[in-house]
């Protein structure tokens, strides 16, 4: 047989046509056994660690709420409300607490859960975590009084017992068996047996690639209907399966052609796009959402003076900053709260700056005040993340127009997270600015952030120390009621926009995009929740 | 030929070693900390002091090294800092889809790009070779990724022809797993048929012009023996060399792919671990990736023989 064009034009034509067909036709039969009971979710990242208290990164903590549960969790209008606990007291000197566990809790391998299970985990969760440790400095004894009783007892009155066991800023306080709690909180478990609405299925868990979770028929959900982290977790799906898809346009392409149903972060950018599909629907479960922080060294000149730190609440103008990176106005907001917008602790108190700025002249003089003398001002600068990408070159190019002499120090975020630690100068490898975020809903609480603390360099990045802002943080605590709360938190702010522990850079919300065949998501800030959720 | 590849193995080795040094130099020298990154962002530097400690991260890095390296000659890559599971084994689960989707870019390459060039060779100066070779530019000039959202956009949103992501193990049938493979290795294969496709072309019209393929003409063998059995085989030796530079080449073609199609591969492993400074997958990737290649580049010198019996080792 000659070889022609024709042929082999045609020949290719045809095999490539048969190819597709066939493909094409077994991948649809496929999607179409898939729709069942399964949902498939595109989350904001790899889960690589499976222990919420060993990592706090915020994927391990939805992972956390996929399989375990917590004692206390906060409603939607952020109030704490008993979740494994049924009922508990409070004594007359308010220094014990005695919680009872609610009937019918089991782990996910059938176990009971105990208040030993409980002990184990506060303990465990309270060495890593920032609120947890601060409450331990009040606590004389956790002991489990039988199976299902157990007390926190105090050295003093502390109003925060059952808010920092309901916060939902990582890590939560997610209750293990005891075997498990029992491992050194520096190191990670091996088990995960939960406590929680879902069962971590390993064996078809495929690591970067898909991890999988099953409906845990051992589970009572609460009678009450779901409301934020509390209530009923009523599972309605038989699966959920988180998909690792790291590029955002695959997901974008994937949840329009229905091979997932949920993406947490759609691009900005080309929201329009989703916008305009009839099959998906674009929503904000996070009202609060996150804020921006820029942190600045107290260590080291220039911002070892106060002068230079207020410089900088005047020369940030959070509009130009939140521009830059989420780019429309419906997802944004400037913020000059020290506790972020939209929360309960919200105030005005001592925001005469934020009406004031951008004020580049007012920058320049109080740098002057300050005594600057020239020398480079480090800008810790994170390429791989959009917003710390923007946020440091705006940063570096504002200090200049002011005649600071900004550097940028260029790395990925992981060259950002080692070196923001060092408190070596900053011509020794270490810096002066560096930019982050973090919850909104986490901001509210002055002693669960880190950065809310001045406690100098035993504490967070920055370092700063400021003794009558502590000695407020522990009235915060001790105090009872929201009111009485709401009252100390304006003081706080007051006392902090005076020293500028750090500068807010804005406040955006994310929205998620899911196909309008899920129905029931529940709006939670911080977690994404996968009970309560149909898909018809 | 047997001592020539046993001494070609052995500096496998050596490259190996040397690659690991390197690698090992190179990350731990480098800005990162991963104790820093598992400790989070309400971390104290206490807390992180700590968990460098547990991790053996506090240890004077030749310690570190003789620990790691002392494993590697046990077969032991190590732990993955993060998820806690022995590297091996995470590099184990992501081969199968690196090595499907290489085996299929490599096969869809060859057979398109070597009929390409022939072809061109065949028709050279006429339409048809303008256009082949035009093609051949466009392929070169065109980034992986962009040629990847093109084809999920017309394949995948419009046509609902193939699916957009992801990756079936060929344990779940050849139809899923090649179903999920036909855009990504077109997307990946396009730049390494521009390349082949040119150097076949070229070579072709070499060998086709030399006087035993004139004698071959003269005495009336037919057009398709005298291109593939004549011409094809004698111009083979620099097509082979190209081809082993391809695979070379396909390492870093493979991570962006791996990315765009959502493939759990062995690029993406790395990618992945790279971010998160995970020291002990990034050290395995890299010393299975430098062996891959060496084994390339001796697998291409040994099929030189094979093409061409005037070469001997």
């Amino acid at each position: 047989m000659r070889t022609t064009r024709r042929t082999f034009v045609h020949g290719s034509m045809a095999t490539a046509a048969a190819t597709t067909a066939l493909t094409s036709l077994s991948w649809r039969q496929g999607m179409a056994q898939e729709s069942g009971g399964t949902l498939r979710a595109v989350m904001q990242g790899d889960l690589r660690a499976f222990d919420p208290i060993w990592t706090t990164a915020n994927i391990t903590a939805y992972h956390g709420a996929m399989i375990y549960d917590t004692l206390f969790a906060l409603d939607a209008d952020m109030m704490p409300q008993p979740q494994m606990v049924d009922t508990w007291t409070v004594s007359d000197d308010q220094l014990t607490y005695e919680f009872t566990l609610r009937d019918g809790l089991e782990f996910s391998d059938g176990t009971p859960v105990t208040s030993k299970d409980v002990v184990a985990s506060i303990r465990r969760w309270a060495v890593r975590d920032g609120a947890g440790q601060h409450m331990m400095l009040r606590v004389k004894d956790i002991v489990a009084r039988d199976d299902k009783t157990f007390a926190i007892e105090l050295n003093e009155p502390y109003g925060l017992v059952i808010d920092i066991m309901a916060k939902t800023s990582t890590p939560l306080l997610y209750i293990m068996r005891e075997q498990e709690a029992m491992t050194d909180p520096m190191e990670q478990v091996t088990e995960y047996i939960g406590s929680g609405p879902f069962i971590f299925n390993r064996e078809e868990t495929r690591q970067g690639a898909q991890y999988v979770y099953d409906k845990n028929p051992n589970y009572v959900p609460r009678s009450e209907p779901a409301s934020g982290m509390a209530g009923g977790k009523v599972v309605k799906v038989d699966r959920v399966i988180f998909e690792n898809i790291d590029d955002s346009q695959t997901a974008m392409a994937a949840l329009q052609a229905g091979e997932i149903d949920f993406m947490e972060l759609p691009p900005i950018d080309l929201l329009s796009v989703l916008e305009a599909d009839p099959n998906i629907a674009i929503d904000v479960l996070n009202q609060t959402g996150n804020y921006g922080l820029m942190r600045l060294n107290f260590l080291y000149p220039p911002f070892d003076n106060v002068k230079a730190r207020q410089a900088m609440l005047y020369l940030i103008d959070q509009e130009e900053f939140m521009q830059a990176t989420f780019g429309d106005p419906r997802y944004y907001r400037k913020c000059p709260s020290n506790f972020a917008c939209g929360t309960p602790m919200e105030n005005d108190a001592n925001t005469e700056w934020f009406g004031a700025a951008p004020d580049p002249e007012r920058a320049k003089q109080l740098f002057e005040e300050a005594g600057y003398d020239g020398r480079p001002v480090t800008v810790l600068h994170a390429t791989n993340i959009d917003f710390m990408n923007n946020a440091a070159q705006i940063v570096a190019q504002r200090l200049r127009d002011i005649g600071v002499n900004a550097e940028l120090a260029t790395s990925d975020w992981g060259g950002v997270v080692t070196r923001r630690a060092v408190q070596d100068p900053p011509e020794d490898g270490g810096w002066n600015i560096f930019i982050t975020w973090a919850g909104a809903a986490s901001a509210n609480n002055p002693i669960a952030l880190a950065a809310h603390a001045a406690n100098g360099t035993k504490g967070w990045f920055g370092w700063p120390t400021d003794e009558k802002h502590e000695a407020l943080r522990d009235e915060w605590a001790a105090a009872q009621g929201l009111e009485a709360q709401q009252e100390i938190a304006r003081q706080i702010q007051e006392n902090a926009w005076n020293f500028v522990p750090h500068v807010w850079l804005g406040q955006w919300v994310s929205p998620v995009a899911y196909r309008t065949n899920l129905e029931g998501i529940l709006k939670i800030p911080e977690i994404i929740p996968f009970w309560n959720i149909e898909k018809t | 030929m047997l001592g020539y590849i046993i001494r070609r193995l052995g500096s496998t080795v050596l490259v190996m070693g040397i690659v690991g040094v390197f690698v090992f130099l190179l990350l731990h020298l480098s800005p990162g900390d991963p104790a820093a990154i598992v400790a989070g962002d309400n971390a104290t530097p206490d807390q992180i002091a700590q968990i460098r400690e547990r991790l053996g991260l506090d240890d004077p890095l030749p310690v570190q090294f003789i620990r790691w390296s002392g494993g590697v000659l046990q077969g032991d890559l190590g732990i993955s800092i993060f998820s806690n599971e022995p590297v091996a084994k995470l590099i184990g689960e992501r081969l199968e889809p690196t090595i499907s989707l290489s085996l299929t870019t490599i096969v869809f390459a060859v057979v398109i790009a070597v009929s390409f060039g022939v072809l061109a060779a065949w028709r050279a100066g006429t339409l048809i070779d303008r256009a082949l070779m035009g093609f051949s530019v466009l392929g070169f000039s065109v980034p992986v990724f962009v040629v990847g959202y093109l084809l999920i956009y017309l394949f995948s949103i419009n046509l609902r022809w193939l699916p957009v992501q992801g990756y079936a193990p060929i344990a779940d049938g050849i139809g899923p797993w090649i179903q999920r493979l036909i855009l990504p290795t077109i997307a990946l294969g396009l730049a390494y048929v521009a390349l082949i496709a040119r150097i076949t072309r070229t070579s072709m019209l070499e060998v086709l012009s030399e006087d035993y393929i004139r004698t071959a003409k003269a005495k009336g063998v037919a057009t398709r023996p005298m291109l593939l059995k004549h011409a094809l085989k004698n111009a083979g030796v620099p097509i082979v060399t190209v081809i082993g530079i391809g695979i070379a080449l396909l390492i870093g073609g493979v991570v962006i792919t791996e990315t765009v199609f959502n493939i759990p591969g062995v690029g993406r492993l790395v990618v992945d671990a790279i971010a998160k400074r995970d020291y002990p997958i990034i050290q395995g990737v890299i010393l299975l990736f430098s062996g891959v290649y060496v084994l390339v580049n001796l697998l291409v010198d040994l099929s030189y023989s094979f093409l061409d019996p005037r070469i001997r080792y």
